[in-house]
């Protein structure tokens, strides 16, 4: 009899969850639509191509992402040399609360915005009220607007990967560099840049990935202006469901090009830095003017970054109807905040979110034990297979894994895999752990990797069984892993708005979706509320899930 | 009139908040000369290079090159090679690329490139990444990387420390051949004697950030200026003894030939250091000891003797005692110096 390499039973369930779905998107756009008895078609897909509507909305989610890619990395590789690299009074503070867009869910951020620098936001009302206009002097719509969304909240990509680059570029190679004669402007193009090139590649990866699965920002500020990810959901929500498919293939293809470009611009020649030295110390700025006006930046610049937070917060006191024309609320109440925990309509988005976030991460953590278990302990064949297929969803924009899991569980077919569950309390949870799969098996991959194999074989050679050995040794040495990777895949699934919109019924909405509703009812406070809520779980989460 | 030395180091002082890393040092290197910084670690030595090199303002003292000053010049301005401890190359580089990352001009650069891969013998690995090269190959082109300008001093960092023993033997020699050949005036860190003694022409002892004692290797080592320097350069026993006009006397009332680096009174206490090759195992009439370990160096063997009042180092055959025999040690000479002033 031959023997099933290790590791099958995880493959068949990993492509179960992220494979056959998105095939299933592939198929259905080729397919006659309703019954599925109707054989095949390309009548979608020309349709599709014949039409500049559909177009021109790829279009727009492409050159959004590259703009996005351009704009996030002009901010954020000069702010991280500078936190990395100069001493200023408050730099360590201040290099941890730059980080903070990336606390704000996506549709949090967007409606933070909306009430600070919308039409009738603060900013506009206050520069309506200085200097006397009768209108907004601006409307926050359209590319603009989308653009600053992204490049505020993705920006932190590249600050955080070129810190950590900067931090492991090694002392010696810069003093090599000089006494080698390069000047610093020298050293930085032809050393420290070419050495970061590996991070700031994958911070590109990462923001032109999220741009283009970007949704809250179009849905809300897109106005004329639309992308791909918004249209998937109006095209399914007008009931054609195969424009839909064809929608979310293309969008996905797209996708999957741009992953391999930008996989290819990492660079093949591995970058390994070789010593083992000291990273160079900050160079402290001893001219007292310079440290202040230093410090002076450092400081707008977090305020500013803060301030979406801060609105929030602010807005989120304010009874329903009492902010009408002053730039500022006049009347504060904690009225919102005891709406949402007395009322139970109003609990209810806030309970669905936290326990479908809960039961996603413990899901997506199993698997990921599961994988790293197979792929590093047992060093199966199939390991590179299965850590592929861990990445799928990450390559694909919410909207599509959100479209793709809607057509799998709609169907009532389980000897080819597929169930009902669209419309049960099951979909979402399912939906969100199916996205949590990368975050969680990159961490705990990453934390396995460091584990010494030899602490396994330890442990067994002093008498302790499989069972003994993970609970004893393998989980506690992998808990700070665990930890991060739930914690990120927690907070993730929780202010998770785009496979929400796809898939939720009345029932289990969740917060973001009550968010949207409550904007449409102009309820900005129980919104602001629900808004702060998230962010503080969220946060609470990080600091759990990053504690040493 | 002597000619002026190459490179002047006069009055140098370094701190680290409260730490003296450099303590009014001051050194001549003759041009074309080799010379090796050795201490313990601690000793300033690295921290005295990276003065040189202009990674490290000196808070006192100057450096002067073929006499011009270069205190106050960016290192990129001073126009000095030099080889990091861990080597420091480039990994997103060729070994082609890091060689020819110091040269400015276009014209010649290719030439020169071949040429320093052959002075370092890799002129076959050229287009090899760094990460593909051995520990010894990545310090060969260190060196050829740091001398493809044309420096007017080489510096070096514990160039030898990365490599494993067997490796390092033979790379020293092929580094003091290279330095020989250039002829290039060199500053060099170590804390290992034997590699400051094979490529240093003359040795600068360093203690605590100051210069202990200076000089060519035969100097230093038949006439330390310290006991710090007798013990650190090559092996020793130490006892300690009075000086007497014959000599030195240690316990056992035996007395040893001595020299001392100053004239002292009869009975000034003195500590004595035997060198392992001075002593001998004799039947009796010497300082009545006990065998407590044998080391094979080659046909031969080290022991180590403990006394009454310290230990001493033979170097005898290798069946002249056995670990925990009784044995009587003299000595046909000695080192000397006056007690008071170490310690």
């Amino acid at each position: 009899m031959r023997r099933i390499p290790r590791g099958t039973l995880l493959v068949l369930v990993l492509a179960w969850l992220v494979v056959y779905p998105l095939a299933l998107v592939f198929v259905e756009s080729v397919r006659g639509g309703g019954g599925g008895d109707v054989g095949w078609t390309l009548a979608h897909v020309r349709a599709f191509a014949g039409s500049s509507y559909e177009w021109t909305a790829l279009w727009g989610s492409v050159w959004i992402s590259f703009a996005s890619v351009g704009l996030a990395g002009a901010i954020g590789i000069p702010v991280a040399f500078v936190f990395e690299r100069l001493d200023f009074p408050g730099r360590r503070v201040l290099g941890a609360l730059v980080a903070l867009p990336a606390v704000l869910p996506p549709l949090v951020g967007v409606i933070a915005f909306l009430f600070l620098y919308g039409e009738s936001g603060i900013v506009p009302r206050l520069v309506m009220t200085v200097f006397g206009l009768e209108g907004a002097p601006w409307r926050l719509r359209g590319a603009g607007a989308i653009l600053l969304v992204h490049a505020y909240s993705m920006y932190v990509y590249f600050y955080l990967f070129t810190r950590a680059g900067l931090a492991r570029v090694d002392r010696s190679m810069l003093e090599a560099a000089g006494s080698l004669g390069a000047s610093r402007r020298e050293t930085l193009f032809r050393v420290i840049l070419p050495l970061l090139r590996p991070q700031i590649a994958a911070a590109a990866l990462l923001t032109f990935m999220t741009s283009l699965g970007s949704f809250s920002a179009p849905y809300i500020f897109g106005g004329g202006f639309r992308v791909m990810t918004t249209q998937i959901v109006t095209t399914k929500l007008n009931g054609d469901l195969s424009l839909a498919m064809v929608e979310t293939a293309a969008l996905a293809v797209v996708a999957l090009m741009g992953l391999w470009l930008l996989q290819r611009s990492r660079g093949s020649r591995s970058v390994v830095i070789l010593s083992k030295g000291a990273p160079p110390a900050a160079r402290a700025i001893v001219q007292p003017v310079a440290r202040w006006l230093a410090a002076g930046v450092g400081w707008t610049f977090a305020f500013l970054l803060l301030l979406p937070h801060l609105t929030l917060l602010l807005v989120s006191f304010v009874p329903l109807g009492t902010w009408t024309t002053e730039w500022l609320p006049p009347t504060y109440a904690l009225g919102n905040y005891a709406a949402v925990f007395s009322e139970p309509e109003r609990l209810r988005p806030l309970v669905n979110s936290v326990w479908m976030a809960a039961a996603a991460t413990i899901g997506a953590l199993a698997l990921a034990l599961w994988a790293g278990r197979v792929i590093v302990q047992q060093r199966a064949r199939l390991g590179r297979l299965i850590e592929m297929l861990t990445n799928v969803p990450w390559a694909v924009p919410g909207t599509v894994l959100a479209i793709a899991v809607a057509t799998t569980f709609s169907v009532n077919a389980p000897w080819i895999g597929r169930v009902v569950l669209v419309g049960t309390v099951l979909i979402l949870p399912l939906a969100y752990l199916i996205r949590n799969v990368p975050i969680a098996t990159g961490s705990v991959l990453a934390g396995f990797r460091q584990l010494d194999p030899s602490l396994d074989e330890a442990a067994s050679s002093l008498g302790a069984g499989r069972v003994r050995t993970l609970v004893s040794v393998t989980v506690p040495l992998l808990r700070p892993a665990i930890l991060a990777g739930g914690a990120l895949a927690f907070a993730t699934a929780l202010g998770d708005f785009v496979t929400s919109i796809v898939l939720y019924t009345f029932d289990t909405r969740p917060v973001s979706i009550e968010i949207l509703s409550l904007l449409r009812q102009f309820d900005l406070g129980t919104a602001a509320a629900y808004g702060v809520i998230l962010m503080a779980i969220s946060a609470a989460a990080m600091l759990v899930g990053t504690r040493r | 009139m002597t000619e002026r030395p190459f490179l002047e180091v006069r009055g140098l002082s370094k701190k680290f908040g409260d730490h003296v890393a450099v303590d009014n040092l001051s050194l001549d290197v003759p041009r074309g000369s080799v010379l090796a910084l050795l201490g313990p670690s601690g000793s300033g030595k690295t921290t005295t290079l990276r003065v040189l090199a202009g990674f490290e303002s000196p808070d006192a003292g100057s450096v002067t090159v073929d006499g011009e000053e270069v205190t106050s010049l960016s290192p990129s301005a001073r126009r000095f090679g030099m080889v990091f401890q861990h080597y420091a190359l480039f990994p997103h580089l060729t070994v082609e690329e890091n060689v020819a990352f110091g040269l400015r001009d276009r014209d010649g650069r290719t030439a020169r490139v071949l040429e320093m891969l052959a002075l370092v013998d890799l002129a076959d690995l050229g287009s090899r990444n760094v990460d593909q090269l051995s520990g010894g190959q990545q310090q060969r082109v260190a060196l050829a990387r740091a001398l493809a300008p044309s420096p007017r001093l080489l510096l070096l960092d514990e160039p030898l420390s990365n490599l494993d023993p067997a490796l390092r033997d033979r790379t020293r020699r092929e580094l003091k051949a290279a330095l020989v050949r250039v002829g290039i005036t060199s500053v060099f860190v170590t804390h290992d004697q034997e590699e400051a003694f094979a490529i240093g022409d003359m040795v600068a002892v360093l203690r605590n950030g100051a210069l202990e004692q200076v000089g060519s290797p035969p100097e230093l080592y038949e006439e330390p200026a310290t006991v710090f320097v007798a013990t650190f350069v090559g092996r020793a026993g130490v006892l300690p003894g009075r000086f007497t006009n014959r000599g030195v006397t240690v316990e056992g009332e035996m007395t040893i030939p001595a020299r001392t680096p100053a004239p002292l009174a009869e009975g000034h206490p003195v500590v004595v250091v035997i060198r392992p090759e001075h002593a001998h195992f004799v039947s009796h009439g010497g300082v009545p000891g006990i065998v407590r370990s044998r080391t094979y160096m080659g046909g031969r063997a080290l022991f180590r003797v403990e006394t009454e009042t310290g230990v001493l180092e033979v170097d005898a055959p290798v069946d002249a005692a056995e670990k925990g025999e009784r044995v009587q040690v003299t000595a046909e000479r000695a080192l000397a110096f006056a007690a008071d002033e170490t310690s």
